[in-house]
């Protein structure tokens, strides 16, 4: 068992960082904050054990995901960047609405009696991934590569520019 | 497990601190007397021209976006090879296809030209 | 060698889409016609092989995908779907000019997926079938991409899909924490014992997850935008074929893995229903669009096959696929009526369509019975099988909800026959000349307007294989 020091520390600034991602005005400081968050979550994946997961969140999310999204941030064109990330006149019912979630959901987590695994947490993650991947996990392991593809592809059509030449 | 990850743990903290020490030490022993010159924007040695935020180019996107599906395809691959000697043919074959599918995207881009810089 | 076998439709379908993906990169541009026509010959080979899986009943990798004869019903319906949306979209993409490779294989993916979330076993695979699909109508749906109502379609849908995938993954999320395992079958036997109140919230989190994909009320706003945003053909298929898909998966999870929590969820369902059907058919009462009002006319018809699910019956389940299959006919003759008349005069505005049955009276034709099957009028098929919905709910004792339905069928016969009004007492407008439909899109309308009239006067084929292949949900 780890400190709970540990844990609600990360979970401060995972949940600090998430605020700043919505609250700040500025869409590029945003996008960094968002790179905190990130590097949070991959932080609660080392305190569950799930090192794999943890090295594939740092990898994906805050490595390429964040990239992506500053040079969509790039791309587009606004007078002041200063506030380029504001509310919508629904700050109010927004904020309550999302409360009221909040309240039911923690209510809920609370009641409830949660199964904890007895067994040992493996002593590498790596591996027993593998084996299900490409054994039981077919299908979707192959799904997945389409999935890209079609991202990939539709990503291109979109984003390309018309009447280029081939 | 846990346990090796303290070191990686501390390793971060220290230098995450390190640099602020150096900074507020900096800060402390410097001269303080800004002048507008000082403050100004430094950009190559001249005066910025213009609005600082424009329009990049669509390649910039391109390219990260298609460095995303590939890190994704990573993130496959590695659990992949280190158990490469314990798999089978039919994961192997698995894999083939996986990155096959993938080659085919990779094909589909470079011919529509989002690997160009125009 | 066994898996493959009987993933024979799948890995067929899936070769197609990548090798039109290919045909599309390597032929030169002016050359490009054929692949629609190859599309619609490999879709019809792939319906011709699913033919032989007609009695196939398996389970694949411990429960992971399920092949049985209830997917292969679904997975029929989506070609059939895709095989006429591709035969509508010939014209429409050629006048678009670019990319058709792209667009015909992206419908093909598309269709892939609705397979995969039909046959999905288990929830990891279920929710990347219905990533697959729903990210492939991301990209059909802005496909025109100089048009703004387009893009802006485009837009609405992204972040709308996201965000309901999102509420749809963390409600599934919860039910493998309450129950530790992502196996449909296996959720319902660690139901078994009590059920937690987390268990709760996680179907709440997925019903809401797919009502937004099949636009139950009131997750249905995004629809009627995109509907009328997104190139006709793929409004079709987005109306038709994506919405089948979300039953197929939705009736699958929550018959078999959460009966344990039927009191809970059928409440629900029913209220979605009621709300569903009563603001689809009011809403579409003023519209002036045609694809909004058909956009709204699908939104009460969700609600109409969300009555099969309330009932929870064998009857139910079979009326659902009665259901869908003449809602395909019905609404895809409607929309290729559409596509042909905005590829001739480029308005979907009805009272454009003003004196229609004058100029082309088969795409009139066409256009009443698509219509009045869909309002449930006999002898048309859309009678018998919302017979079948109201019957079996009323087994159950839900008279109220009935009533509605009823009661709301009527309504919708109101706003259909205001286009049926225009169509055939309307003058056409002066410099009009008799519209020519291509052979294929004629082609097209005889079958749909065939289907939708046989299984009217002789429905009793189709609904011994539905109730059979619903049977598989309720063996007592």
């Amino acid at each position: 068992m780890t400190n709970p020091v540990i844990f609600w520390l990360i979970a401060l600034v995972v949940i600090v960082s998430g605020l700043m991602v919505v609250l700040l005005k500025n869409i590029v400081h945003s996008a960094l904050f968002l790179v905190v968050t990130f590097v949070g979550v991959s932080a609660t994946y080392v305190l569950l054990q799930a090192d794999f997961l943890a090295a594939v969140q740092i990898l994906v999310y805050a490595g390429a995901v964040s990239i992506l999204l500053v040079f969509g941030v790039m791309l587009t064109v606004r007078g002041d960047i200063k506030s380029s990330n504001l509310f919508n006149r629904h700050k109010l019912s927004g904020g309550v609405v999302a409360l009221a979630l909040f309240l039911i959901v923690e209510r809920i987590i609370l009641k409830t009696e949660w199964v904890l695994s007895k067994n040992p947490a493996p002593e590498s993650t790596v591996g027993p991934i593998a084996e299900a991947m490409l054994t039981k996990f077919v299908i979707p392991f192959e799904v997945a590569a389409i999935l890209l593809l079609v991202a990939m592809v539709g990503a291109i059509l979109l984003a390309k520019g018309e009447g280029k030449p081939q | 497990m846990l346990q090796n990850y303290a070191g990686v743990g501390v390793f971060f903290l220290i230098a995450a601190i390190f640099p602020l020490i150096l900074l507020a030490t900096a800060w402390l022993v410097r001269p303080k007397r800004p002048s507008p010159e000082k403050l100004s924007t430094y950009e190559c040695g001249l005066e910025t021209q213009g609005p600082t935020w424009v329009q990049f180019k669509i390649s910039y996107f391109l390219y990260a976006l298609i460095f995303v599906i590939f890190d994704v395809e990573t993130v496959f691959l590695y659990p992949w090879a280190v158990k490469f000697q314990a798999l089978t043919l039919f994961a192997f074959v698995e894999m083939i296809i996986f990155i096959g599918i993938l080659v085919i995207g990779l094909w589909y881009a470079w011919k529509e030209g989002a690997l160009e810089w125009l | 060698m066994e898996l493959v076998m009987s993933l024979s439709i799948e890995i067929l379908t899936a070769i197609l889409a990548t090798g039109l993906l290919i045909i599309g990169l390597v032929t030169p541009k002016d050359q490009r016609r054929g692949i629609g026509y190859l599309t619609t010959a490999g879709l019809l080979g792939i319906l011709g092989a699913t033919l032989f899986m007609n009695n196939v009943d398996k389970t694949l990798l411990d429960g992971m995908y399920i092949i049985d004869p209830y997917s292969t019903f679904f997975k029929q319906l989506f070609l059939l779907a895709a095989i006429l949306v591709s035969v509508g979209s010939y014209d429409y993409i050629r006048r678009l000019g670019y990319n058709q490779g792209e667009y015909f294989s992206l419908l093909v993916y598309a269709t892939l997926g609705m397979m995969i979330l039909a046959s999905a076993g288990d929830l990891i695979t279920l929710y990347l079938g219905l990533e697959l699909m729903t990210i492939t109508f991301f990209i059909l749906t802005a496909y025109r991409k100089k048009d703004a109502k387009s893009s802006e379609a485009g837009i609405k849908y992204v972040i709308l899909g996201a965000m309901s995938s999102a509420v749809l993954l963390y409600g599934l999320s919860l039910i493998y924490g309450a129950t530790g395992t992502t196996v449909i079958k296996d959720i319902a036997a660690a139901l078994q014992q009590d059920i937690q109140p987390i268990m709760l919230l996680g179907t709440i989190f997925v019903l809401v997850g797919f009502g937004f994909k099949i636009s139950a009320v009131p997750f249905h706003m995004w629809s009627p935008d995109i509907y009328e945003g997104a190139p006709t053909p793929v409004t079709g298929f987005l109306a038709v074929a994506s919405k089948a898909a979300g039953f197929a998966a939705m009736i699958r999870l929550f018959i078999i893995a959460l009966p344990a929590l039927q009191s809970y969820w059928v409440v629900i369902v029913m209220v979605l229903a009621a709300f569903t059907v009563l603001f689809g058919n009011f809403v579409a009462i003023p519209q002036t669009n045609i694809k909004r009002l058909l956009a709204y006319s699908s939104i009460a018809q969700a609600g109409y096959l969300l009555f099969g699910l309330v009932a929870y019956s064998a009857l139910g389940v079979a009326a659902i696929l009665f259901h869908s299959i003449l809602y395909v006919f019905a609404n895809l003759g409607a929309f290729i009526v559409v596509i042909a008349f905005g590829n001739h005069t480029g308005s979907d505005e009805i009272k454009d369509y003003s004196g229609l049955a004058r100029r082309s009276p088969l795409m009139a034709a066409v256009m009443l019975l698509s219509l009045l099957s869909l309002a449930g009028i006999p002898p048309l098929a859309g009678f018998v099988s919302k017979f079948y919905l109201f019957t079996s709910i009323i087994d159950k004792g839900y008279f109220w909800l009935a009533f509605v339905g009823i009661g709301m069928s009527m309504v919708s016969v109101y706003y259909y026959l205001v286009v049926v009004k225009v169509m055939y007492m309307g003058e056409p407008p002066e410099d009009s000349e008799p519209i020519k439909l291509p052979v294929s899109i004629q082609a097209a309308l005889y079958v749909t307007m065939f289907i939708t009239v046989f299984f009217g006067i002789y429905p009793s084929p189709l609904t011994n294989v539905a109730l059979s292949v619903a049977k598989a949900f309720f063996p007592f």
